[in-house]
């Protein structure tokens, strides 16, 4: 697997760009996504994705529907692509330190 | 025999295996088990028996090794032609050894198989067409695939793949009832731009039944939305149904299969009893493959169709341009560039080439449409078909063979891609970001969207007002 540094702290990456564990999940990580991802500035709502993310992935080992992240968070998926323009599946996963979802995404 | 705990033979079919098989992330136990996974050479022997028929049997023997299919196959090109690349080689040095020992291969074979067939193979069928005798690759790495899957070496993400539509007859862990509440809230959040927008569900006697991808109600529910969206413009009389609603077959590329039986009979359940004129799938080109081509072949059904005519999403969309029920404002047409992906399972292997293209005259303003070279039944693959965009330990094997289409799209000049097939659409997202083209890429009905003409009485009555 490969590795990546950002920040002085060293990330171990699926083939995807995805982080090998939850463990390793810090600010840096965060840091190095949103580069990646475009996003500027995170703002309050961008934890509360990322939380709700990490949160139903530790209780269930798998990313939730979107449905479900909106229910939870209030946003709409309007918002949700706002704050993550590749998406819930995608940028937000990787953000939260989550696996790519598996299947077709 | 030494089974592994997350490698072994048997289908998962319960959501404590499934879980057990996620948690273990990218695969890592699963392949080392694998490693020490033993042949059931027996079973094999049985299973080439009872299912390797004359057909692929002969297309074995007559191989003239010829080498005509080099040429045709995106890896083989972007290899450096490689000659392990050759589809020739690389089905008689898999299937055609397990055939000509009957099953007596060893586990490092059955590695080397999985390999092969789903990394250096996409079953694009490409190299079909310019075999002289007609042998048809695409259908023998299937098979392939089947006899892996049976002896449980398949890749990992296909594994659960096949799990998932096992217990949930979709490819993701989403139930009726998450599809249904996703399909009324999408229809809540469009409200606002959209008055009276519906998604009827589970309704008689409709005029269309239609079918999506998993992905969408899990990952990408705008995608149902503008469906609806489009539905409501063209005033169609139309529904989905709360289950059998997943029209794609991970249980397909896995080679899964009683799972590919399962997932299809889902469907035709839906169909039979809602009793539709006429089913229409998104735009997926491997699930249309698995519903429409082989599907009814998988059920046994003698004439080799679904149950009541099954349409793919393009030529919905070219009938509803055609007859009127979608009108394009000529101002907002595409003026740029643009160029369009053929998907293998709908043109190559399903003939809709003229469809997608009278779209594109609707769409496009003219002068703008460029060609891939080479197009339509000789397109090359996206070079992410087959499952392979969603296999980890391949990636680095994809990523070279994206090269081809690549090139062929930075030929073209567009900076547009049309990809109307959620695979496509993927492998040209991941190609963007591996190679930065510069260019953009999406579906049709994104598009469609940005240039319809909205009927006056469904649009949000202040709209309407300051219009006037």
């Amino acid at each position: 697997m490969a590795i990546v540094e950002h920040m002085g702290k060293k990330f171990e990456v699926d083939e995807d760009g995805f982080l090998a564990n939850l463990d390793d999940w810090g600010p840096e990580w965060v840091d190095y996504v949103k580069t990646q991802e475009g996003i500027t500035e995170l703002t309050e709502d961008h934890w509360k994705v990322i939380n709700m993310l990490q949160d139903y992935f530790k209780k269930n080992g798998i990313a939730p529907m979107v449905r479900i992240l909106s229910k939870v968070t209030g946003f709409k998926l309007k918002y949700i692509y706002e704050l993550f323009p590749s998406g819930p599946g995608k940028g937000a996963c990787k953000m939260a330190g989550l696996p790519k979802p598996t299947g077709c995404v | 025999m030494p089974e592994g705990t997350l490698c072994n033979k048997n289908p998962i079919t319960t959501k404590e295996q499934l879980d057990a098989l996620l948690a273990d992330k990218t695969g890592k136990i699963y392949y080392e088990e694998m490693k020490h996974l033993e042949v059931d050479t027996e079973k094999l022997a049985e299973t080439l028996q009872a299912t390797c028929k004359s057909r692929i049997r002969t297309w074995l023997e007559i191989c003239a090794h010829c080498g005509l299919c080099a040429d045709s196959c995106f890896f083989y090109l972007a290899n450096q032609k490689d000659p392990t690349q050759v589809p020739a080689y690389k089905i008689q040095s898999t299937l055609g050894e397990i055939v000509r020992k009957n099953g007596q291969v060893d586990n490092a074979h059955m590695r080397y198989c999985m390999d092969v067939a789903w990394g250096k193979c996409t079953c694009c069928n490409r190299c079909g067409t310019f075999c002289p005798y007609g042998i048809d690759m695409g259908v023998m790495f299937s098979y392939l695939r089947g006899l892996c899957f049976s002896q449980g070496f398949v890749p990992w993400e296909l594994k659960i793949g096949s799990g998932m539509h096992r217990i949930f007859r979709a490819q993701m862990d989403v139930t009726p009832e998450d599809f249904v509440e996703t399909c009324e809230w999408m229809c809540e959040e469009q409200q606002e731009e959209w008055p009276g927008l519906e998604i009827p569900v589970d309704k008689v006697g409709a005029d269309i039944l239609y079918t999506c991808n998993a992905r969408e109600p899990k990952h990408y529910p705008e995608d149902i939305a503008e469906a609806a969206i489009l539905f409501h413009i063209a005033g169609e009389d139309w529904t989905v149904p709360s289950e059998g609603w997943d029209q794609t077959s991970l249980t397909m590329f896995a080679g899964d299969w009683e799972g590919c039986r399962l997932q299809v009979e889902g469907i035709y359940r839906a169909i039979e009893k809602l009793k539709p004129k006429r089913v229409l799938g998104t735009e997926c080109g491997h699930a249309h493959r698995a519903t429409v081509i082989e599907g009814p072949y998988w059920l046994g059904r003698e004439d080799g169709r679904p149950p009541v005519p099954y349409l793919h999403y393009t030529e919905w969309v070219a009938e509803a341009l055609r007859t009127g029920k979608l009108k394009i404002d000529p101002a907002k047409r595409i003026k740029e560039p643009v160029t369009l992906q053929d998907s293998c399972n709908y043109i190559r292997n399903y003939g809709l080439k003229e469809v997608t293209r009278e779209i594109m005259s609707y769409i496009v303003e003219p002068g703008y449409f460029v060609e891939m070279e080479p197009c339509k039944e000789y397109n090359f693959c996206c070079g992410g078909g087959g499952g392979l965009n969603g296999i980890g330990i391949y990636r680095q094997w994809r990523n070279i063979g994206f090269k081809v289409k690549r090139d062929q799209i930075k030929a073209t000049g567009a900076k547009l891609v049309i990809a109307p097939c959620h695979n496509c659409w993927d492998a040209i997202r991941d190609m963007e970001e591996i190679y930065e083209l510069g260019i953009r890429w999406s579906f049709l009905k994104p598009l469609l969207l940005k240039m319809v003409i909205v009927p006056e009485h469904l649009k949000p009555k202040e709209e309407a007002e300051e219009e006037e």
